[in-house]
């Protein structure tokens, strides 16, 4: 009896130890985030940098969330981080389904080989490409249009990789009896391969989200027009303008990271799925 | 059936973007490395006059060394620390997957962001001086002293990156057979020793890989450090990739700015080989 106590007091003893560990790690991932929200919160007469620093706002107002709104050219900036990411998302997606199709379904001649040339592409380091590529942007009279910033990265080897290996999931059958029933090539993936690999296409188009709404690099190179610019580069630019005002930064910020939020918390399952197979691209 | 012609046509639009945006380019790149171009002239053929200025210029030995500085920072972290972190959340536990989403999400935040909320966390009357304050410590300037800035970056990589790495070892760990870790209880292995003879050992190839694509992020890293310092102070936290594209964005050197990132290719490359090779030795 008394050894069985002993064992569930240890028990419990490790299960608060590993409780007290997770929240420490927990603490140092989401300061920062908590930070910024109390910042955004507090109203233009609060000192933001107290000792010790308060987290919760004497009087909470969204006042700064409006003034960013109102005043500020974050609805813009917002406005167009949504055209780049819905063209970054849909582009990707089409053209790599496209191609991962032939590649995982059909035999033709050159089949291996064009698949070795996509997969050798993954091994391009960007900071190499990334001069030539606006170099060619230049020549295309790209720089300054959305087109510059979506063109690049239309198409890759991940997606292809990660759509061929959806295709090649597919039962022979299917396919043998669609191509009894008549169907052409065009219907084959538009209406049979496409919609049975919805849950692979999610997970890539959520990849694909993230990697738009959070670009900076090529926005940034490829705009001069600062109406052009989505949130992260528009963020860029702007603090620059009021270091000043704290809080509306933090309010900007919080705007901005509000749709991976939602995005996240709905879609947690294809995030893990989305990780673990971009373990594959290396 | 299919016929030929139609797999060329599935592929073609997705092809034409690769050979525009990817394969041409890794050859062009070559190709300015030996020239002297900045967009408005015709490109000069130099030969190996860029790699010559480059060897001889303080300036990229000086971002050599920064840029290594920070890999010998982020790398060892970012390849141990999440080991214990996936330990920590491998169980059935009640919350746990909040907290597994929780260390996650630092992932999916942008670099513009990432230096705006680290920026406040640095303020020389910000929370981190706050926090060593209470020990006796500080107030320390994070960002604008030479020595401590660095340390600084990294820390942000590493809270960035934390979840990252966690998720390909709970991967790995999940994949671990019960089975042993049951055979090993019924030898009397407590749970330390069950991590440590058991756990480590096996997670060895995703420790190859971390190794790997941590060195290789880590190493071209400059998006972090051009929003957060602006590669200062005076060039203490300027990396490679930075110097890349300040050469070629600002001062229109196209030409010398590739000849730079075919030499931190040439760094990579040989630190890849030496990673493979001190493996491919232990394993033996």
């Amino acid at each position: 009896m008394a050894r069985k106590n002993k064992i569930s007091r240890r028990r419990l003893v490790h299960t608060i130890f590993v409780y007290l560990c997770l929240t420490l790690l927990a603490f140092f991932t989401v300061i920062p985030f908590v930070w910024t929200l109390s910042t955004s919160l507090k109203g233009p007469n609060e000192t933001l940098y107290s000792f010790p620093p308060k987290f919760i706002p004497q009087n909470p107002t969204l006042n700064s969330y409006k003034v960013v709104w109102t005043t500020l050219p974050i609805p813009r900036y917002f406005f167009n981080s949504v055209i780049l990411a819905i063209f970054q998302v849909s582009l990707p997606v089409i053209l790599c389904s496209l191609a991962a199709f032939p590649l995982a379904r059909m035999n033709f001649k050159g089949k291996n080989f064009v698949f070795m040339v996509i997969m050798a592409t993954m091994m391009i380091p960007g900071d190499i490409t990334m001069i030539p590529i606006y170099i060619i942007l230049t020549k295309l009279g790209l720089l300054g249009s959305r087109l510059g910033v979506i063109l690049p990265s239309a198409a890759g080897a991940f997606g292809i990789f990660l759509m061929r290996q959806a295709f090649m999931g597919i039962p022979k059958e299917i396919e043998d009896s669609a191509f009894i029933d008549g169907t052409n090539t065009w219907q084959m993936w538009r209406y049979i391969m496409f919609p049975m690999v919805k849950p692979n296409i999610a997970t890539f188009s959520i990849l694909r989200f993230i990697n738009s709404w959070n670009a900076f690099l090529w926005p940034l190179l490829v705009f001069t027009d600062p109406k052009m610019y989505p949130l992260t580069v528009g963020l860029y630019n702007l603090r620059g303008a009021f270091v000043t005002n704290t809080r509306l930064v933090a309010a900007g910020t919080i705007i901005a990271l509000i749709p991976i939020m939602v995005i996240f918390v709905v879609f947690q399952r294809y995030f893990i799925q989305g990780a673990y197979s971009s373990a594959v691209k290396g | 059936m299919y016929r030929p012609s139609h797999a060329w046509l599935f592929m073609a639009p997705a092809l034409i973007i690769m050979l525009a945006f990817s394969i041409i380019p890794s050859f062009m790149a070559l190709g300015l490395s030996f020239t002297d171009y900045n967009v408005f002239q015709k490109a000069q053929w130099v030969g190996l006059d860029n790699y010559r200025t480059i060897l001889r210029t303080g300036e990229f030995w000086n971002v050599l060394r920064n840029t290594l500085s920070y890999w010998l920072l982020v790398t060892p972290v970012l390849v141990t620390v999440p080991v214990f972190v996936a330990a920590l959340v491998n169980r059935e536990m009640p919350g746990i997957k909040f907290y597994r989403l929780l260390f996650y999400f630092p992932v999916l935040v942008s670099v513009v962001i990432t230096a705006l909320i680290w920026g406040w966390m640095f303020q020389s009357n910000g929370i981190l001086n706050y926090l060593l304050g209470l020990i006796g410590l500080g107030p320390v300037r994070w960002l604008t002293r030479r020595t401590t800035v660095l340390p600084s970056l990294a820390l942000v990589t590493i809270w960035q990156g934390l979840g990252y790495y966690m998720l390909f070892y709970l991967a790995g760990m999940q994949s671990i057979s019960l089975d042993v870790y049951e055979a090993a209880e019924l030898d009397g292995a407590t749970n330390w020793k069950k991590h440590i003879y058991i756990t480590f050992p096996l997670l060895r190839p995703v420790i190859f890989f971390t190794t790997v694509i941590s060195t290789m992020a880590a190493l071209k890293e400059f998006t972090l450090m051009m929003t957060m310092t602006g590669g200062g102070p005076i060039g203490a936290s300027k990396t490679v990739v930075y110097l890349v594209f300040e050469e070629a964005f600002e001062n229109l050197e196209m030409g010398y700015a590739s000849a730079i990132s075919f030499l931190l290719f040439a760094v990579i490359l040989v630190l890849t080989i030496i990673n493979k090779t001190t493996l491919d030795k232990e394993q033996e």
